[in-house]
Protein backbone atom coordinates (compact mmCIF):
# COMPACT_ATOMS: atom_id res chain seq x y z
CA UNK A 1 0.00 0.00 0.00
CA UNK A 2 0.92 3.84 -0.40
CA UNK A 3 0.62 6.49 1.36
CA UNK A 4 0.33 10.40 -0.06
CA UNK A 5 1.00 12.66 2.49
CA UNK A 6 0.78 16.46 3.19
CA UNK A 7 1.61 18.09 6.46
CA UNK A 8 1.07 21.80 7.79
CA UNK A 9 2.72 23.25 11.36
CA UNK A 10 -0.87 24.79 13.23
CA UNK A 11 -0.02 27.13 16.09
CA UNK A 12 -2.04 26.45 19.29
CA UNK A 13 -3.81 29.56 18.67
CA UNK A 14 -4.88 28.69 15.56
CA UNK A 15 -6.36 25.12 16.64
CA UNK A 16 -9.63 25.62 17.51
CA UNK A 17 -10.56 27.84 14.68
CA UNK A 18 -9.13 24.97 12.41
CA UNK A 19 -11.19 22.59 14.16
CA UNK A 20 -13.87 23.93 13.60
CA UNK A 21 -13.22 25.13 9.60
CA UNK A 22 -12.21 21.68 9.37
CA UNK A 23 -15.46 20.49 11.05
CA UNK A 24 -17.40 22.86 8.24
CA UNK A 25 -15.19 21.37 5.39
CA UNK A 26 -15.43 17.76 5.90
CA UNK A 27 -19.65 18.50 7.49
CA UNK A 28 -18.59 15.85 10.56
CA UNK A 29 -17.67 16.72 14.23
CA UNK A 30 -14.20 15.92 15.48
CA UNK A 31 -13.59 11.92 16.23
CA UNK A 32 -10.95 12.97 18.94
CA UNK A 33 -8.15 10.46 18.98
CA UNK A 34 -5.60 9.14 21.50
CA UNK A 35 -3.02 6.63 20.43
CA UNK A 36 -0.13 4.92 22.74
CA UNK A 37 2.88 4.99 20.10
CA UNK A 38 5.66 2.75 20.66
CA UNK A 39 8.68 3.11 18.37
CA UNK A 40 10.98 -0.45 18.22
CA UNK A 41 14.12 -0.34 16.23
CA UNK A 42 15.37 -3.42 14.23
CA UNK A 43 18.33 -4.86 16.36
CA UNK A 44 19.56 -7.57 14.32
CA UNK A 45 20.42 -8.57 10.11
CA UNK A 46 17.37 -9.79 8.97
CA UNK A 47 17.24 -13.22 8.30
CA UNK A 48 18.19 -14.48 11.41
CA UNK A 49 14.99 -15.08 13.20
CA UNK A 50 14.37 -18.60 13.14
CA UNK A 51 11.15 -19.36 14.74
CA UNK A 52 9.08 -17.24 17.43
CA UNK A 53 10.97 -17.26 21.00
CA UNK A 54 9.17 -16.73 23.81
CA UNK A 55 6.73 -13.93 24.79
CA UNK A 56 3.06 -14.48 25.76
CA UNK A 57 2.12 -16.08 22.85
CA UNK A 58 -1.66 -14.87 22.30
CA UNK A 59 -0.80 -14.86 18.24
CA UNK A 60 -4.01 -16.98 17.62
CA UNK A 61 -5.80 -14.03 17.60
CA UNK A 62 -4.08 -12.09 14.82
CA UNK A 63 -4.88 -14.03 11.58
CA UNK A 64 -2.40 -15.92 9.54
CA UNK A 65 -2.52 -13.91 6.45
CA UNK A 66 -1.67 -11.11 9.07
CA UNK A 67 1.35 -12.95 10.73
CA UNK A 68 2.50 -13.30 7.25
CA UNK A 69 2.32 -9.56 6.54
CA UNK A 70 4.07 -9.34 9.66
CA UNK A 71 6.79 -11.39 9.13
CA UNK A 72 7.77 -10.04 5.63
CA UNK A 73 7.72 -6.48 6.82
CA UNK A 74 10.00 -7.00 9.95
CA UNK A 75 11.94 -9.06 7.65
CA UNK A 76 12.46 -6.70 4.85
CA UNK A 77 15.94 -4.66 6.35
CA UNK A 78 16.64 -2.32 9.00
CA UNK A 79 13.57 -0.09 10.26
CA UNK A 80 12.37 1.75 12.70
CA UNK A 81 8.54 0.95 13.26
CA UNK A 82 5.28 2.16 15.45
CA UNK A 83 3.38 0.15 17.62
CA UNK A 84 -0.11 1.89 17.93
CA UNK A 85 -2.51 1.44 20.67
CA UNK A 86 -5.86 3.37 20.48
CA UNK A 87 -6.60 4.62 24.25
CA UNK A 88 -9.04 6.39 25.69
CA UNK A 89 -9.27 9.40 28.14
CA UNK A 90 -10.77 6.99 30.60
CA UNK A 91 -7.62 4.82 30.30
CA UNK A 92 -5.85 7.20 31.98
CA UNK A 93 -5.06 7.75 36.08
CA UNK A 94 -7.79 10.02 37.54
CA UNK A 95 -6.41 12.96 39.11
CA UNK A 96 -6.66 13.98 42.54
CA UNK A 97 -8.12 16.99 41.45
CA UNK A 98 -10.91 18.14 39.75
CA UNK A 99 -10.97 16.89 36.27
CA UNK A 100 -11.99 20.25 34.86
CA UNK A 101 -9.49 21.70 32.38
CA UNK A 102 -8.92 25.65 33.36
CA UNK A 103 -8.28 26.52 29.55
CA UNK A 104 -10.87 24.36 28.43
CA UNK A 105 -8.98 22.52 25.97
CA UNK A 106 -10.68 20.92 22.81
CA UNK A 107 -8.84 17.83 24.00
CA UNK A 108 -11.03 17.36 27.23
CA UNK A 109 -14.56 18.22 25.33
CA UNK A 110 -17.29 15.93 26.80
CA UNK A 111 -15.17 14.72 30.12
CA UNK A 112 -15.10 17.72 31.95
CA UNK A 113 -17.77 17.08 34.38
CA UNK A 114 -16.08 17.68 37.97
CA UNK A 115 -15.50 14.00 39.36
CA UNK A 116 -15.24 13.91 43.48
CA UNK A 117 -11.41 13.16 43.93
CA UNK A 118 -10.94 9.37 44.22
CA UNK A 119 -9.13 8.66 47.01
CA UNK A 120 -7.55 5.39 45.38
CA UNK A 121 -7.16 4.59 41.84
CA UNK A 122 -8.64 0.97 42.35
CA UNK A 123 -11.81 2.72 43.33
CA UNK A 124 -12.13 4.52 40.16
CA UNK A 125 -14.78 2.92 37.72
CA UNK A 126 -12.19 2.10 35.18
CA UNK A 127 -8.73 1.03 35.43
CA UNK A 128 -6.13 0.65 32.31
CA UNK A 129 -5.78 -3.21 31.43
CA UNK A 130 -2.30 -3.30 29.73
CA UNK A 131 -3.04 -6.93 28.95
CA UNK A 132 -6.04 -5.76 27.39
CA UNK A 133 -4.66 -2.85 25.24
CA UNK A 134 -4.99 -3.73 21.80
CA UNK A 135 -1.91 -3.07 18.79
CA UNK A 136 -1.38 -2.36 15.48
CA UNK A 137 1.50 -2.80 14.05
CA UNK A 138 2.47 0.57 11.23
CA UNK A 139 5.52 0.07 9.35
CA UNK A 140 6.13 2.87 6.94
CA UNK A 141 9.36 3.31 5.11
CA UNK A 142 11.60 6.25 4.19
CA UNK A 143 9.66 8.34 1.26
CA UNK A 144 10.28 7.82 -2.32
CA UNK A 145 13.20 10.08 -3.36
CA UNK A 146 13.37 12.34 -6.53
CA UNK A 147 9.53 12.54 -7.08
CA UNK A 148 8.49 15.67 -8.86
CA UNK A 149 4.96 15.47 -7.45
CA UNK A 150 4.52 17.90 -4.57
CA UNK A 151 3.39 15.25 -1.88
CA UNK A 152 4.88 13.14 0.50
CA UNK A 153 4.93 9.35 -1.04
CA UNK A 154 5.81 5.95 0.92
CA UNK A 155 5.48 2.65 1.24
CA UNK A 156 3.29 1.74 4.00
CA UNK A 157 1.88 -1.23 5.50
CA UNK A 158 -0.27 -1.91 8.94
CA UNK A 159 -1.03 -4.98 10.58
CA UNK A 160 -3.17 -6.40 14.27
CA UNK A 161 -0.72 -7.43 16.87
CA UNK A 162 -1.83 -9.47 19.91
CA UNK A 163 -3.36 -8.01 22.48
CA UNK A 164 -1.27 -6.72 25.84
CA UNK A 165 2.37 -7.30 26.10
CA UNK A 166 3.98 -6.54 22.80
CA UNK A 167 7.07 -6.06 23.92
CA UNK A 168 8.43 -9.79 23.99
CA UNK A 169 6.89 -10.67 20.46
CA UNK A 170 8.93 -7.21 19.23
CA UNK A 171 11.88 -8.77 21.04
CA UNK A 172 11.16 -11.84 19.21
CA UNK A 173 10.84 -10.66 15.73
CA UNK A 174 14.14 -8.59 16.42
CA UNK A 175 12.50 -4.95 17.47
CA UNK A 176 14.07 -3.17 20.56
CA UNK A 177 11.78 -1.09 22.72
CA UNK A 178 13.21 2.68 22.02
CA UNK A 179 10.56 5.23 23.45
CA UNK A 180 6.96 5.87 23.65
CA UNK A 181 4.71 8.93 23.52
CA UNK A 182 0.97 9.89 23.38
CA UNK A 183 -0.66 11.22 20.09
CA UNK A 184 -3.94 13.39 20.52
CA UNK A 185 -5.88 14.69 18.24
CA UNK A 186 -8.65 14.91 16.00
CA UNK A 187 -9.82 12.74 12.83
CA UNK A 188 -11.73 14.21 10.11
CA UNK A 189 -12.80 12.49 7.05
CA UNK A 190 -13.18 14.25 4.00
CA UNK A 191 -13.39 12.26 1.08
CA UNK A 192 -10.91 9.91 0.46
CA UNK A 193 -8.68 12.38 2.70
CA UNK A 194 -7.70 11.44 6.34
CA UNK A 195 -7.24 14.98 8.33
CA UNK A 196 -5.03 14.32 11.67
CA UNK A 197 -4.78 17.31 13.18
CA UNK A 198 -3.23 16.36 16.09
CA UNK A 199 0.44 16.71 18.57
CA UNK A 200 2.56 14.66 20.73
CA UNK A 201 2.64 14.42 24.07
CA UNK A 202 5.07 13.24 26.37
CA UNK A 203 4.94 11.24 29.61
CA UNK A 204 5.96 13.06 32.97
CA UNK A 205 9.37 13.17 33.34
CA UNK A 206 11.37 12.61 36.87
CA UNK A 207 11.46 8.77 36.60
CA UNK A 208 14.13 7.27 35.19
CA UNK A 209 12.87 6.50 31.31
CA UNK A 210 11.69 2.82 30.91
CA UNK A 211 12.90 0.19 28.95
CA UNK A 212 9.85 -1.16 28.02
CA UNK A 213 6.40 -0.03 27.58
CA UNK A 214 4.22 0.90 30.44
CA UNK A 215 1.73 -0.92 32.08
CA UNK A 216 0.20 1.94 33.25
CA UNK A 217 -1.05 5.61 32.35
CA UNK A 218 -0.51 8.63 34.36
CA UNK A 219 -3.23 11.51 34.22
CA UNK A 220 -3.42 12.83 31.39
CA UNK A 221 -3.09 16.45 32.74
CA UNK A 222 0.28 15.50 33.80
CA UNK A 223 1.38 14.95 30.01
CA UNK A 224 3.53 17.51 28.61
CA UNK A 225 3.34 18.43 25.17
CA UNK A 226 6.59 17.36 22.87
CA UNK A 227 6.09 20.91 21.02
CA UNK A 228 6.48 23.47 24.28
CA UNK A 229 3.90 26.16 22.69
CA UNK A 230 1.61 23.04 22.46
CA UNK A 231 1.03 23.40 18.93
CA UNK A 232 -0.21 21.06 16.53
CA UNK A 233 0.75 19.15 13.74
CA UNK A 234 -2.41 18.85 10.68
CA UNK A 235 -1.48 15.56 8.65
CA UNK A 236 -3.49 14.94 5.07
CA UNK A 237 -3.82 11.36 3.76
CA UNK A 238 -4.97 9.19 1.22
CA UNK A 239 -4.34 5.35 1.25
CA UNK A 240 -3.86 3.84 -2.23
CA UNK A 241 -3.96 0.26 -2.23
CA UNK A 242 -2.30 -0.19 -5.45
CA UNK A 243 0.91 2.10 -5.62
CA UNK A 244 2.40 0.35 -8.73
CA UNK A 245 -1.71 2.07 -10.09
CA UNK A 246 0.19 5.60 -11.86
CA UNK A 247 -3.48 6.67 -12.29
CA UNK A 248 -4.74 6.01 -9.23
CA UNK A 249 -1.65 7.53 -7.60
CA UNK A 250 -2.31 10.79 -9.45
CA UNK A 251 -5.83 10.27 -8.73
CA UNK A 252 -5.05 10.40 -5.22
CA UNK A 253 -2.32 13.79 -5.06
CA UNK A 254 -4.59 15.69 -7.29
CA UNK A 255 -7.07 15.13 -4.66
CA UNK A 256 -4.38 16.06 -1.85
CA UNK A 257 -3.37 19.12 -4.05
CA UNK A 258 -7.27 20.21 -4.32
CA UNK A 259 -7.62 20.26 -0.34
CA UNK A 260 -4.33 22.08 0.20
CA UNK A 261 -5.95 24.43 -2.14
CA UNK A 262 -9.46 24.94 -0.21
CA UNK A 263 -7.26 25.06 2.79
CA UNK A 264 -4.67 27.37 1.75
CA UNK A 265 -5.82 31.07 3.13
CA UNK A 266 -5.70 28.78 6.80
CA UNK A 267 -2.62 26.70 6.78
CA UNK A 268 0.01 25.77 4.35
CA UNK A 269 0.38 22.17 3.53
CA UNK A 270 3.64 21.21 2.37
CA UNK A 271 5.22 17.98 1.29
CA UNK A 272 7.34 16.96 4.78
CA UNK A 273 10.98 16.82 4.58
CA UNK A 274 12.02 13.89 3.29
CA UNK A 275 14.93 13.17 5.59
CA UNK A 276 12.70 13.99 8.58
CA UNK A 277 10.41 10.67 8.08
CA UNK A 278 13.59 8.59 7.39
CA UNK A 279 12.75 5.45 8.92
CA UNK A 280 15.83 3.47 8.23
CA UNK A 281 18.11 2.27 11.51
CA UNK A 282 21.83 3.22 10.87
CA UNK B 1 -19.59 106.79 -14.79
CA UNK B 2 -17.25 105.46 -12.65
CA UNK B 3 -15.24 102.44 -14.34
CA UNK B 4 -15.62 99.17 -12.48
CA UNK B 5 -13.53 97.81 -9.87
CA UNK B 6 -11.82 94.27 -10.39
CA UNK B 7 -14.44 92.75 -7.88
CA UNK B 8 -17.45 93.90 -10.10
CA UNK B 9 -15.47 92.73 -12.34
CA UNK B 10 -15.57 89.35 -11.34
CA UNK B 11 -18.63 89.21 -10.04
CA UNK B 12 -19.29 89.69 -13.86
CA UNK B 13 -16.90 87.40 -14.97
CA UNK B 14 -19.07 84.88 -12.44
CA UNK B 15 -22.39 85.62 -13.88
CA UNK B 16 -20.96 84.50 -17.57
CA UNK B 17 -19.10 81.11 -16.40
CA UNK B 18 -22.36 80.21 -14.45
CA UNK B 19 -24.39 80.95 -17.69
CA UNK B 20 -21.89 79.18 -19.78
CA UNK B 21 -22.59 75.82 -17.45
CA UNK B 22 -25.97 76.09 -17.36
CA UNK B 23 -26.45 76.53 -21.43
CA UNK B 24 -23.77 73.40 -21.55
CA UNK B 25 -26.00 71.16 -19.74
CA UNK B 26 -29.15 72.24 -21.89
CA UNK B 27 -26.86 71.68 -24.31
CA UNK B 28 -25.92 68.09 -23.30
CA UNK B 29 -30.02 66.84 -22.60
CA UNK B 30 -30.54 68.31 -25.96
CA UNK B 31 -28.52 66.39 -27.93
CA UNK B 32 -28.96 63.19 -25.60
CA UNK B 33 -32.39 63.81 -26.38
CA UNK B 34 -32.03 64.09 -30.32
CA UNK B 35 -29.35 61.57 -31.07
CA UNK B 36 -29.97 58.92 -28.44
CA UNK B 37 -32.23 55.97 -30.08
CA UNK B 38 -33.37 54.59 -28.23
CA UNK B 39 -33.84 56.96 -25.36
CA UNK B 40 -31.36 57.36 -22.57
CA UNK B 41 -32.69 55.21 -19.46
CA UNK B 42 -34.26 57.63 -16.89
CA UNK B 43 -32.01 57.68 -14.37
CA UNK B 44 -29.46 59.71 -16.94
CA UNK B 45 -32.35 61.72 -17.78
CA UNK B 46 -32.81 62.55 -14.32
CA UNK B 47 -29.68 63.31 -13.28
CA UNK B 48 -29.27 65.66 -16.12
CA UNK B 49 -31.97 67.44 -15.31
CA UNK B 50 -30.82 67.97 -11.18
CA UNK B 51 -27.87 69.14 -13.12
CA UNK B 52 -29.78 71.20 -14.89
CA UNK B 53 -31.77 72.31 -12.06
CA UNK B 54 -28.36 72.92 -9.97
CA UNK B 55 -27.05 75.20 -12.61
CA UNK B 56 -30.00 77.40 -12.61
CA UNK B 57 -29.91 77.55 -8.93
CA UNK B 58 -26.43 78.26 -8.88
CA UNK B 59 -27.78 81.46 -11.50
CA UNK B 60 -30.82 82.78 -9.78
CA UNK B 61 -28.74 82.93 -6.47
CA UNK B 62 -25.92 84.62 -7.96
CA UNK B 63 -28.08 86.79 -10.16
CA UNK B 64 -29.80 87.83 -7.04
CA UNK B 65 -26.46 88.10 -5.24
CA UNK B 66 -25.54 90.84 -6.96
CA UNK B 67 -28.70 92.34 -8.15
CA UNK B 68 -27.21 95.67 -6.75
CA UNK B 69 -24.25 95.80 -9.60
CA UNK B 70 -26.18 94.16 -12.26
CA UNK B 71 -28.89 96.48 -12.35
CA UNK B 72 -26.69 99.31 -12.15
CA UNK B 73 -24.11 98.20 -14.66
CA UNK B 74 -24.86 100.01 -18.13
CA UNK B 75 -23.00 98.64 -21.05
CA UNK B 76 -22.07 100.46 -24.53
CA UNK B 77 -20.04 99.95 -27.04
CA UNK B 78 -16.32 101.01 -26.35
CA UNK B 79 -14.81 103.51 -29.41
CA UNK B 80 -12.28 100.84 -30.49
CA UNK B 81 -15.15 98.84 -31.27
CA UNK B 82 -15.40 98.01 -34.85
CA UNK B 83 -19.24 99.41 -35.15
CA UNK B 84 -19.73 99.36 -38.87
CA UNK B 85 -18.51 95.60 -39.70
CA UNK B 86 -20.11 93.64 -37.04
CA UNK B 87 -23.23 95.93 -36.76
CA UNK B 88 -25.55 92.69 -36.25
CA UNK B 89 -23.19 91.06 -33.19
CA UNK B 90 -23.31 95.09 -31.56
CA UNK B 91 -27.63 94.93 -31.73
CA UNK B 92 -27.51 91.70 -30.41
CA UNK B 93 -25.07 92.56 -27.76
CA UNK B 94 -27.12 96.19 -26.85
CA UNK B 95 -30.51 94.83 -26.75
CA UNK B 96 -32.40 96.03 -23.99
CA UNK B 97 -35.21 93.86 -24.88
CA UNK B 98 -35.84 90.22 -24.54
CA UNK B 99 -35.88 88.48 -27.93
CA UNK B 100 -40.45 87.86 -28.70
CA UNK B 101 -39.88 84.14 -28.29
CA UNK B 102 -37.87 84.05 -24.82
CA UNK B 103 -41.03 87.12 -23.98
CA UNK B 104 -42.98 84.68 -24.33
CA UNK B 105 -41.51 81.53 -22.85
CA UNK B 106 -40.83 84.09 -19.58
CA UNK B 107 -44.40 85.32 -19.78
CA UNK B 108 -45.32 81.43 -19.64
CA UNK B 109 -43.20 80.74 -16.85
CA UNK B 110 -44.87 83.34 -14.77
CA UNK B 111 -48.39 82.31 -15.27
CA UNK B 112 -47.57 78.78 -14.17
CA UNK B 113 -45.42 80.47 -11.34
CA UNK B 114 -48.65 82.59 -9.95
CA UNK B 115 -50.85 79.90 -10.71
CA UNK B 116 -49.35 76.39 -8.93
CA UNK B 117 -48.33 78.66 -5.54
CA UNK B 118 -50.64 80.70 -4.06
CA UNK B 119 -47.78 82.88 -2.00
CA UNK B 120 -46.13 83.14 -5.32
CA UNK B 121 -46.74 87.29 -5.29
CA UNK B 122 -44.89 87.09 -2.31
CA UNK B 123 -41.82 86.27 -4.39
CA UNK B 124 -43.04 88.56 -7.41
CA UNK B 125 -40.40 91.34 -6.60
CA UNK B 126 -37.22 89.44 -6.05
CA UNK B 127 -36.32 86.84 -8.68
CA UNK B 128 -38.04 83.42 -7.64
CA UNK B 129 -35.81 80.41 -6.67
CA UNK B 130 -36.88 77.61 -8.52
CA UNK B 131 -36.14 75.37 -5.31
CA UNK B 132 -38.43 77.71 -3.24
CA UNK B 133 -40.97 77.57 -5.70
CA UNK B 134 -40.94 73.88 -5.42
CA UNK B 135 -41.32 73.80 -2.36
CA UNK B 136 -44.11 76.14 -1.98
CA UNK B 137 -46.69 74.65 -4.55
CA UNK B 138 -48.32 72.26 -2.47
CA UNK B 139 -51.69 72.16 -4.35
CA UNK B 140 -54.63 71.36 -2.07
CA UNK B 141 -55.92 68.11 -3.32
CA UNK B 142 -59.90 68.29 -4.45
CA UNK B 143 -62.42 65.79 -3.12
CA UNK B 144 -62.53 63.31 -6.20
CA UNK B 145 -58.81 63.47 -6.12
CA UNK B 146 -58.57 62.48 -2.94
CA UNK B 147 -60.82 59.56 -3.21
CA UNK B 148 -59.20 58.65 -5.83
CA UNK B 149 -56.14 58.18 -3.41
CA UNK B 150 -57.67 56.38 -1.16
CA UNK B 151 -59.26 54.26 -3.04
CA UNK B 152 -55.61 53.17 -4.21
CA UNK B 153 -53.33 53.77 -1.80
CA UNK B 154 -54.35 50.11 0.06
CA UNK B 155 -54.49 47.92 -2.63
CA UNK B 156 -51.10 49.14 -4.02
CA UNK B 157 -50.16 48.77 -0.24
CA UNK B 158 -51.23 45.29 0.18
CA UNK B 159 -49.74 44.47 -3.18
CA UNK B 160 -46.45 45.47 -1.90
CA UNK B 161 -46.67 43.81 0.96
CA UNK B 162 -47.13 40.46 -0.26
CA UNK B 163 -44.02 40.72 -2.13
CA UNK B 164 -42.13 40.32 0.89
CA UNK B 165 -41.58 37.38 3.30
CA UNK B 166 -42.29 38.86 6.63
CA UNK B 167 -41.04 38.32 9.48
CA UNK B 168 -38.32 39.79 11.88
CA UNK B 169 -37.06 43.93 12.37
CA UNK B 170 -35.17 44.11 8.76
CA UNK B 171 -35.50 43.34 5.38
CA UNK B 172 -32.90 41.16 3.25
CA UNK B 173 -31.40 44.40 1.81
CA UNK B 174 -31.36 46.11 5.21
CA UNK B 175 -29.46 42.89 6.82
CA UNK B 176 -27.06 42.56 3.61
CA UNK B 177 -25.98 45.79 3.98
CA UNK B 178 -25.30 45.73 7.34
CA UNK B 179 -28.38 46.28 10.26
CA UNK B 180 -26.19 48.76 12.38
CA UNK B 181 -26.85 51.31 9.03
CA UNK B 182 -30.08 51.03 9.44
CA UNK B 183 -32.50 54.45 10.39
CA UNK B 184 -35.07 52.48 12.13
CA UNK B 185 -35.92 56.17 13.96
CA UNK B 186 -36.53 54.32 17.31
CA UNK B 187 -34.93 54.79 20.61
CA UNK B 188 -35.54 51.09 21.41
CA UNK B 189 -32.65 48.98 19.85
CA UNK B 190 -34.22 46.18 17.84
CA UNK B 191 -33.00 43.12 18.19
CA UNK B 192 -32.25 40.57 15.74
CA UNK B 193 -33.90 37.37 16.30
CA UNK B 194 -33.03 35.78 13.12
CA UNK B 195 -29.62 35.42 13.92
CA UNK B 196 -30.12 32.97 16.83
CA UNK B 197 -32.84 30.68 15.38
CA UNK B 198 -30.48 28.43 13.59
CA UNK B 199 -29.90 26.58 16.28
CA UNK B 200 -31.63 22.94 17.55
CA UNK B 201 -31.03 21.36 14.08
CA UNK B 202 -31.01 18.08 14.97
CA UNK B 203 -29.33 16.02 18.05
CA UNK B 204 -28.23 13.32 16.31
CA UNK B 205 -25.02 12.73 17.58
CA UNK B 206 -25.41 13.48 21.33
CA UNK B 207 -22.92 13.81 23.70
CA UNK B 208 -20.29 15.83 21.42
CA UNK B 209 -20.12 19.55 21.33
CA UNK B 210 -21.80 20.83 18.17
CA UNK B 211 -19.01 22.58 16.67
CA UNK B 212 -20.05 26.05 15.38
CA UNK B 213 -18.96 26.96 11.47
CA UNK B 214 -17.05 29.67 11.78
CA UNK B 215 -14.87 31.35 9.56
CA UNK B 216 -16.28 29.94 6.60
CA UNK B 217 -17.86 31.18 3.38
CA UNK B 218 -19.07 30.65 0.16
CA UNK B 219 -17.21 32.11 -2.40
CA UNK B 220 -19.47 33.76 -5.36
CA UNK B 221 -17.85 31.63 -8.05
CA UNK B 222 -19.11 28.52 -5.88
CA UNK B 223 -16.86 26.30 -3.49
CA UNK B 224 -16.13 27.67 0.07
CA UNK B 225 -13.04 29.78 0.94
CA UNK B 226 -11.90 29.96 4.66
CA UNK B 227 -11.07 33.13 6.26
CA UNK B 228 -7.86 34.01 6.63
CA UNK B 229 -6.45 33.22 10.80
CA UNK B 230 -7.85 36.04 12.82
CA UNK B 231 -5.28 38.57 14.22
CA UNK B 232 -4.77 36.51 17.71
CA UNK B 233 -3.80 38.41 21.15
CA UNK B 234 -1.80 35.51 22.39
CA UNK B 235 -0.38 34.25 18.91
CA UNK B 236 2.93 31.92 19.65
CA UNK B 237 4.63 30.73 16.98
CA UNK B 238 5.55 27.37 17.38
CA UNK B 239 9.77 26.23 18.55
CA UNK B 240 10.27 23.26 17.55
CA UNK B 241 10.12 23.00 13.74
CA UNK B 242 7.53 20.30 11.68
CA UNK B 243 10.62 18.04 10.72
CA UNK B 244 12.04 17.99 14.43
CA UNK B 245 8.26 16.93 15.27
CA UNK B 246 7.97 14.23 12.81
CA UNK B 247 11.57 13.22 13.22
CA UNK B 248 11.00 12.27 16.82
CA UNK B 249 7.49 11.07 16.02
CA UNK B 250 9.32 8.58 13.44
CA UNK B 251 12.68 7.30 15.51
CA UNK B 252 12.22 8.75 18.96
CA UNK B 253 15.33 11.16 18.38
CA UNK B 254 14.34 14.33 20.74
CA UNK B 255 14.57 17.57 18.79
Amino acid sequence: MHELLLFASVPVHQHHGLLQQLAGLTAMQPRHALERRLIFKAFRKPGLITGRVGGSQDLQQASAGDLQRVNKMLNGGMFYTQVVGPVSNHDFAPTSKSVSTPDADTQMAGVDEPKPPAPAPSEAAHVYDYDQQTWKLEFRDIPEAATRSAVTTRVMASAALPRGDIEPSMNAWGYGFVTEYLVEGDVFIHNDIVIFLHRVLHYPTGEKEPREPRRNLPPLKKMAPLEKTGSYVLQASITVQDGSNQETMKTASQHLLGLREQLKSAVRLEPADRLSLDTRAK
Amino acid sequence: MAPLTSEEYKVLEQSRQRLVQLTRSLGSLVSSLEQGDPLPPWSSLQSQASIISNNLISVTEHLSDHRDLLSSIVAYPGPEYPGRTQENMLQQLMRTKLDPRVEDWVARGRIAGTESSPSALDFSRTIPNPSAAVNTSTKQLTEPELKELWEWAPVEANQEARQRNWGGHYTLEEREAGIQNVVTGLRRQLEDDDASEDEDEGDEDEGEDEMEVVGVHRKSSGGIEFDIAPHHARAVEPVVPLDKILRYMTTGHMP
